[in-house]
């Protein structure tokens, strides 16, 4: 069953094209990674997906529901999305800042219920941060912080999550750290996840599909196997690519001069 | 979702504001050229409720209900509403330097009151019109910048506010020159002053300032929201743009009536929410209540100040606001620092 459609979706800034004509459909309780090179429109597609961006022309409907025509407090109750560069307001504790993600299911002149204060104790223990919940959010590490924001989407309760680029300046333990937790999430409670991720052997290894992307067109979509081998990829990163097998999983390494061993000499 | 450290220091803050709000009120009304003891005001009051008889005579009766308590009131009005309408610009606009004259209204205010006094006045006293037409003015400045801003971001709009203000402060200053006999009397209205308080110009202010802060204090959940930015609080949910439409006209009305009863009265908008802040934390359903709160003390204690120090001459409200607020203010922060290091 498909989670999310987004059908003949274009969308233009001034003179410039950053998505065109782009249909997918991303099936319920999977993964589904778009991958491409700078300039691609991932982050532009993730937003219209998420329903923060108008698109042009097309429409996108997650479990039905026209996501563009629905109010702020229905689409936040039905996608949750993660920026690539989160504002955290330094001064506000952890706590109070996942608690955030309940703002769609309550009255703004009230303040959280008892429901929000169980949903947003659960998410932080599921998360593994409970520890640091009355911290003020300026003074977390980025991987704790990135921990926080995917729990503040996690509060939400939604049953899509779209994330851009979640693992941008993590160091390589915190970045599986946080596809882990997500991973579980598809696992364990049918979460879909639509996100962008820059590094391709992350991508392969934690997404159920990938979707590739050049100049705002989707260039191959399939499973990580399929995409990764496909002739399209090395021609839209411009950049010559290896997949190996490591261990039963793919990995991709670019094919530099160095690997030729064609090293430059400086003097 | 407080820890109940923060809770304990909360309730701590609040006692203490409001026993500094009723010793304000002592001394406000107690303190001048007629002194009343602190007891016969109690009993005074406590008279006027039917309980006990009076022991101030018909002068002091009439000073202190015709003269001090109106000014006291209207007082307390103009630092709840100034200190609230600065903490929810600051939180509507993400903006820590944001004040309540951001969007024109001081600028609007003040050419109103400019063409009143200039204008319409004989020249010898302000006319009974001025907090009409400065009231005019500022709705109709902040009007101008949100028909020019409006419709974009935060940072738009702010920009139109600076654009509104600049323009309205030179067509103040050109009217202004054009009558060198009003300008003492302009300057004067422009610093500010609960000089001319009477009980007409509270029940002209009280509905605009009790209505507004509620909406404002209604609102702080939303401004809470709002510290993630546009993009991230229309994703949570938050209708971004119906939420800043609703509290920047409660928070300009309310400061177009405060100003146009009691002239521009700097540094409150801006420094009491801070001074907040620092107290008992970031969340704006803890920052605006207690806003309102110190806001009046503080106008109140600074008026005491302003009308007693030179008497029987005053000194400018804002001038006395800055100078005792801003060492207040260092000093809370410097405390601050050190506590955290």
């Amino acid at each position: 069953m498909s989670a999310v459609d987004v059908r003949h979706v274009s969308v233009d800034i001034g003179d410039a094209q950053l998505v065109r004509d782009v249909t997918l459909n991303f099936a319920a309780g999977q993964w589904h990674t778009i991958v491409g090179p700078n300039g691609a429109g991932k982050t532009t597609l993730v937003e219209t997906i998420a329903g923060v961006r108008q698109p042009t022309r097309g429409a996108v409907e997650v479990s039905g529901m026209s996501i563009h025509a629905a109010s702020e407090r229905l689409r936040a109750q039905t996608v949750a999305f993660v920026p690539q560069h989160p504002i955290v307001p330094a001064g506000m504790k952890v706590r109070d800042y996942v608690g955030l993600g309940r703002t769609a299911y309550r009255s703004l002149l009230r303040g959280p219920s008892t429901r929000d204060h169980e949903i947003v104790s659960e998410v932080l223990n599921r998360l593994d941060i409970e520890r640091f919940a009355d911290r003020d959010v300026a003074t977390l590490s980025g991987g704790e912080r990135q921990r926080m924001v995917l729990a503040r989407a996690l509060a939400q309760h939604t049953m899509v999550v779209v994330l851009d680029e979640p693992i941008t300046g993590l160091d390589i333990r915190h970045q599986v750290d946080l596809l882990e937790v997500l991973r579980r999430e598809v696992e364990e409670c049918g979460l879909t996840v639509i996100a962008t991720l820059h590094d391709l052997t992350l991508a392969a290894q934690f997404a159920d599909r990938l979707v590739l992307l050049a100049d705002g067109q989707v260039r191959a979509e399939g499973t990580p196997h399929d995409v990764l081998r496909t002739v399209e990829l090395a021609d839209c990163y411009g950049v010559a690519l290896q997949v190996v097998n490591v261990g039963g999983s793919d990995v991709v390494v670019p094919v530099t001069a160095i690997r030729q061993g064609n090293v430059p000499t400086f003097s | 979702m407080q820890s109940s450290s923060t809770r304990s220091r909360i309730l701590t803050v609040t006692a203490l504001g409001f026993c500094a709000l009723f010793g304000a009120m002592v001394v406000g009304l107690g303190v001048g050229p007629l002194s009343m003891s602190w007891s016969h005001i109690i009993g005074d009051v406590a008279s006027h409720l039917g309980l006990g008889h009076s022991t101030l005579d018909s002068l002091q009766s009439t000073v202190l209900w015709q003269l001090r308590a109106p000014r006291l009131v209207l007082g307390l009005l103009a630092g709840a509403m100034l200190a609230v309408a600065g903490g929810t610009y600051q939180g509507v606009f993400r903006n820590p330097l944001a004040d309540p004259y951001l969007l024109g209204v001081a600028a609007g205010a003040g050419l109103g009151a400019t063409v009143a006094i200039v204008q319409i006045g004989d020249g010898l006293s302000t006319p009974a019109w001025t907090p009409w037409l400065a009231f005019a003015g500022a709705l109709i400045a902040v009007s101008l910048t949100w028909a020019v801003g409006g419709r974009g971001t935060s940072a738009s709009l702010v920009l139109a506010g600076v654009a509104i203000s600049s323009l309205l402060t030179s067509a103040q200053t050109f009217v202004q020159q054009s009558s060198h006999s009003s300008i003492a009397r302009v300057y004067i209205w422009l610093l500010g002053s609960l000089g001319g308080a009477s009980w007409h110009s509270v029940w002209m202010t009280l509905p605009y300032v009790i209505v507004c802060i509620i909406i404002c204090v209604a609102a702080a959940g939303a401004l809470d929201v709002m510290s993630v930015g546009d993009v991230e609080s229309r994703s949570l949910g938050l209708p971004v743009e119906r939420v800043r439409l609703v509290v920047v006209a409660a928070a300009s009305l309310g400061t177009a009536a405060v100003v146009s009863s009691v002239g521009l009265i700097g540094f409150v908008g801006i420094i009491v929410p801070h001074f907040v802040r620092l107290l008992v934390g970031s969340s704006y359903r803890h920052i605006l209540p207690l806003s309102a709160l110190i806001g009046a003390t503080f106008l109140v204690l600074t008026d005491t100040v302003a009308r007693t120090v030179v008497s029987p001459s005053e000194l400018p409200l804002g001038v006395i606001t800055a100078l005792i607020g801003a060492p207040m203010f260092v000093l809370l922060l410097r405390a601050r620092r050190e506590s955290l290091t």
